[in-house]
């Protein structure tokens, strides 16, 4: 289960192909290749974090970021759904090759924010933290405190694949975008998601049923659904309801284009209230109204994968990462495939196809830990093609890397994610970013979501709870504030 | 002289490592806490800023404090008549229940076994429980009620996703856990009253309710205060078996929320620990308020016999 | 109202004269009965549950509750107990509840013994700083004590947590015992004072024994707070896996139960850490039940 997000704007259809394969038509690595070998500079530290590099080693072109070779490392990574595996078994040895003197403390938690919250307060900080999970830790206080690194020098650095090649060219669109606080890059997004709607291809196929384009059809297969004794759709109210939180405010955003989620994010004068939206809601809880069922609303998210699986649920709302939380008690006779929400109206902004492609998996470096070039590097290994590649291979999750999961054997669900972004070209969702910004926000639009979606509250109710709760928070002078332009 | 001396000396003595241990690990930081209520602290910088007194005047309109608070109203009342009265019940019972009206009072058969059953739910931990009531008040025909209740062929109940309902579902946990150390401690009061008071009263012609109403009950006032307490202060908690059982943690719509529950949220969640700090201070004096409040009412005097 | 540690009023029949003339009300006996069953059925049956979900796969956790499970899947256990490292869990939670309880035990009934029966200025506010502590919210708490540990060098050590559980127990402990030393009679310990027993020696000679059944009902309440706690070792372990105590275990392969949807090995966890209590609490109902009930009512 992920639960940061982000989202490369400008990832396109043939970076996507690229990495995974798909086409033998992009253009491979070759380019990088051949280009001459330009050094990159190697990114001094800046004015906001002044404790990087002050005493450490000096750089060269095996050793661009400077690392001390025998200072110890120490990180941290969030034991959720991807494991810590391809921490400990990948890029860690990978670590330790390029500097076997240096010692590795690796520290697996589902707890990041009580374990880690004293540590920052006292200064003694760990070097590498996937920041992730229920309790992650708030980035822009972090940022503000200046713990977390600067990753310019990250990104200016040459790849390790192709020292011809600076790593922010190895990378997506959308993760510099993604990277910024407060206008500063900080935050390295290293996974990337898809999030739509989720059925069995097999089941589809099998009752002859076809995923449905317009609303229209989606309540006819309701119907259809109804008979064969399966629930239309379900999303798992008792944990996890801002899966339905991110699937009302995508297809607010495909009725209404992606200004929508921007205005939402900017905490601008009648975001919530906007028709879109409202569209959206009503669409959404009309369905859960005709064709769902209210056993949902005490079940949790594995519990709900699980009856999907055993298909008692046609639809469920959810991204890429899917099938990897589900691997083990998947039968062979299901097999995830992905569908975009179908069109609420024959007006809609974004077209049918359009599915939300978004960045996450969080992990920053801290720029005051006792080695934070070494912070620094260990990321720079986790970007290289075989940390990168590797990663994919054991968590079937695509990196934010490019072109570097040629030939992997993925899972279905990421192949129809990758055919779903084919199809949906330019014209993908963006992220909702006040989940990570407002968390108090997100936490209310949860209970609203349950609340309207069980009918407790009407769609004009929802609007008017959710606006006054986004201006109450940007009253509030004690919430630090961001902002994007798209 | 010299034995005051003395005195003293060995009170010093007796005091001063668990006020030492006190004071370094649990004023201190409460302390700590106190004065973090009075700045806007996130959580991660070393030297928050003084706010003042704003986080406290910023609760009057907190609406999800209100309505904890409501939820512990409800608690504070409920969950102490409730468990108390069935604790009587099945502590008279197994004491007294098996007796004949003839004024020979004693338990039930297996009342050795009752009490032992009764008591178990006392020794497993809170996050056992709530674990164990997750797949017991699940909504699908895999919970263990809603699974009986559909091969009876009737609906399943949306035990914890009812808004008018869930507050009362987990109340209904606490019971359950609560009773058996209150049967124990009843059936231990009702054994300490002579025998011969109840035989006298059978002879009278009194019958079991009578017997209950006017002996047990009066003899047994004290002991049924000193519990009103141990499960007042526990309706101020609740924290553990909200936060593992409830829906999107203290909903249905905030309706089983508790104050730790939201302490820990705007804490931990939104990284507002001055504000959380505030919250946690006004808890501080509710509970204070009502324990002194109730150790005043119920300092009265004991029945004796 | 003094009790002594006479067990609670049992069946024996022996106790009981032979009935007199009148008919025994049949109907109420046996409603009585019903309303016992049913408590006792509410009790076991969720229990019950939990140790047949242990054995049974996802899909039937996730089919018919009331079916039993098609096997006994004994690897549902063995993951748990090494996903869980219950064992050396079990043991971590032994070692710092014994020592924890013993510790607050010692320490607190000698503050209490001196806060009840000692007249001296300070008196009832160290009293009232004692017992104050009970009204707070634990976690709030959390961050400061943190760094207080950190400071005397005690973090990711059991000796660290031992001595923040006993800090913690006090408040409710001196509470407790306070009280229950001011009902005992003085006259006791004046006639071993003026025999010469020193203060000391008075309070681990007569007034201690003489607290038995108070001290044996607040060592339970601590046993079982100390053997619940969860929140502080989560903070003050958290660097030390296999120091670790076993509510931050079970909470582990919980949450790990939700990333990787092993519910039978959460409901083998669960079994795991519910059958030793179980039975230690079978083993000495009798004595917890007759300690508790004296102790508790003064």
């Amino acid at each position: 289960m992920s639960q940061s997000t982000g989202m490369p704007g400008e990832m396109n259809r043939r970076q996507l192909l690229r990495r995974i394969g798909l086409t033998a038509l992009a253009a491979g690595p070759g380019a990088g290749l051949l280009s001459a070998c330009a050094t990159a500079g190697s990114g001094g530290a800046d004015a906001r974090t002044p404790a990087t590099p002050a005493a450490t080693a000096a750089t060269s072109a095996a050793n661009p970021l400077g690392v001390d070779p025998k200072k110890p490392l120490e990180v941290v990574i969030f034991n959720g759904g991807n494991g810590d595996g391809y921490a400990t078994g990948l890029h860690q040895p990978l670590y330790r090759k390029a500097y076997p003197q240096a010692e590795i403390k690796h520290v697996p938690t589902q707890k990041i924010g009580t374990q880690l919250r004293p540590r920052f307060v006292s200064g003694d900080v760990p070097d590498v933290v996937n920041n992730s999970g229920p309790e992650a830790l708030d980035m822009a206080a972090l940022a503000a405190e200046g713990h977390l690194a600067d990753l310019t020098a990250l990104f200016d650095a040459p790849s390790i694949d192709d020292p011809g090649k600076k790593v922010r060219d190895t990378l997506v669109g959308g993760v510099q975008e993604n990277s910024l606080i407060d206008g500063v890059p900080h935050v390295l997004n290293y996974t990337v998601a898809h999030r739509a709607l989720w059925y069995n291809a097999k089941l589809f196929a099998a009752k002859g049923w076809t995923v449905p384009k317009t609303w229209d059809a989606f309540l006819a297969l309701g119907e259809e659904a109804k008979k064969a004794g399966i629930t239309l759709f379900a999303y798992p109210g008792q944990v996890g309801p801002f899966y339905q939180v991110w699937n009302l405010v995508y297809t607010a955003a495909k009725i209404g284009g992606n200004q929508v989620i921007v205005d939402i994010d900017n905490l601008a004068d009648g975001a919530w209230t906007n028709p879109a939206v409202l569209a959206s809601v009503t669409a959404w809880a009309d369905l859960q109204a005709r064709y769902g069922d209210k056993a949902y609303f005490g079940l949790d998210h594995t519990q709900t994968q699980i009856k999907h699986l055993q298909d008692k649920v046609a639809f469920y709302p959810c991204g890429s990462w899917l099938e990897n939380e589900m691997a083990k008690d998947k039968p062979d006779s299901f097999e995830y495939a992905i569908a975009p929400v179908p069109s609420v109206t024959a007006t809609d902004k974004l077209p049918a196809e359009a599915i939300m492609v978004g960045v996450s998996e969080a992990f920053f470096a801290s720029a005051k830990g006792p080695n934070p070039a070494g912070g620094l590097e260990y990321l720079r290994i986790m970007l290289s093609r075989e940390g990168a590649r590797g990663y994919t291979e054991r968590t079937k999750n695509l990196t934010v890397v490019n072109g570097v999961a040629e030939g992997l054997d993925l899972p279905p669900a990421v192949r129809s994610a990758a055919k779903a972004q084919d199809a949906a070209g330019r014209n993908t969702i963006t992220d909702a970013r006040f989940e990570s910004w407002y968390k108090e926000l997100f936490d209310h639009s949860q209970t609203q979501t349950n609340a309207v979606m069980a009918g407790r509250v009407t769609p004009e109710q929802f609007c008017a709870n959710m606006q006054k709760k986004a201006d109450e928070i940007k009253k509030d002078s004690s919430v630090s504030k961001q902002t994007r332009s798209a | 002289m010299f034995t005051r001396l003395r005195a003293f000396g060995f009170v010093a003595g007796f005091l001063v490592v668990p006020a030492v241990l006190y004071l370094a690990f649990v004023i201190n930081p409460y302390v700590q806490a106190f004065q973090i209520a009075l700045t806007d602290w996130r959580g991660v910088s070393r030297a928050p800023g003084f706010v003042g007194l704003e986080n406290f005047a910023r609760l009057w309109d907190d609406q999800a404090f209100w309505q904890a608070l409501r939820n512990h109203g409800v608690l504070l009342v409920t969950l102490p008549l409730v468990t108390i009265a069935l604790a009587l019940f099945f502590a008279y019972l197994l004491n007294l229940g098996g007796g004949g009206a003839s004024g020979t009072m004693r338990g039930v058969r297996w009342s050795g076994f009752y009490r032992v059953v009764f008591f178990l739910p006392q020794v497993l931990a809170v996050a056992v429980v709530g674990v164990l009531f997750k797949a017991v008040y699940r909504p699908d025909e895999s919970g263990v009620v809603n699974g009986a209740l559909i091969k009876l062929g009737l609906e399943p109940v949306g035990w914890l996703t009812e808004p008018g309902l869930a507050l009362w579902s987990i109340i209904a946990v606490m019971v359950w856990q609560a009773v058996g150390f209150y049967v124990v401690l009843f059936s231990a009061g009702m054994a300490a009253i002579p025998r011969d008071v109840f035989e006298a009263a059978a002879l009278d012609g009194a019958g079991r309710v009578r017997m209950f109403l006017s002996i047990t009950l009066p003899l047994l006032w004290d002991t049924v205060q000193v519990g009103w307490v141990y499960l007042g202060i526990a309706a101020f908690d609740g924290f553990a078996l909200v936060q593992v059982l409830s829906v999107d943690r203290g909903g249905p719509d905030g309706a089983t929320t508790v104050l730790p529950l939201e302490i820990w949220k705007t804490a931990f969640s939104y990284s507002k620990f001055g504000y959380a700090s505030a919250m946690g201070v006004a808890l501080f004096f509710m509970t204070i308020t009502f324990a002194a409040l109730t150790l005043r009412v119920t300092r009265r005097e004991r029945i004796e016999f | 109202m003094t009790l002594t540690t006479e067990p609670p009023l049992t069946t024996s029949s022996a106790a009981a004269p032979p009935a007199s003339g009148r008919p025994r009300p049949g109907l109420l006996t046996g409603l009585s009965h019903v309303a016992l069953v049913v408590w006792a059925l509410l009790v076991v049956l969720p229990l019950l549950w939990t140790l047949l979900a242990s054995f049974k796969d996802n899909t039937e956790i996730f089919g018919d509750a009331l079916q039993l499970p098609a096997e006994l899947r004994w690897d549902n256990w063995a993951r748990a107990w090494s996903k869980a490292n219950v064992g050396t869990y079990l043991l971590n939670t032994v070692i710092v509840v014994a020592a924890g309880t013993f510790g607050t035990m010692l320490l607190g009934s000698m503050a209490a013994y001196v806060l009840a029966r000692y007249r001296f200025p300070g008196n009832r506010l160290i009293y009232y700083l004692f017992v104050s502590g009970m009204a707070f919210p634990v976690f709030l708490a959390l961050v400061p004590l943190f760094f207080v540990v950190d400071q005397v060098g005690l973090l990711n050590t059991h000796t660290g947590l031992v001595l923040v559980y006993i800090a913690y127990s006090l408040p409710f402990t001196i509470f407790f015992l306070a009280s229950f030393f001011k009902t005992l009679p003085t006259s006791v310990a004046e006639a071993a004072m003026i025999d010469g027993a020193s203060h000391v020696r008075t309070f681990f000679q007569v007034m201690l024994p003489m607290a038995r059944p108070g001290l044996v009902s607040i060592t339970i309440f601590n046993v079982l707070g100390q053997w619940n706690q969860y929140l502080l070792p989560l903070v003050l372990l958290s660097g030390a896996k296999d120091k670790w105590v076993i509510t931050q275990g079970i909470a582990d392969i919980s949450t790990i139960a939700g990333y990787e949807a092993d519910w039978p090995g959460l409901f083998a966890a669960l079994s795991m850490s519910i059958i030793p209590v179980v039975v230690v609490y079978a083993v000495f109902q009798r004595q917890i039940q007759s300690g508790l009930t004296s102790g508790a009512l003064k």
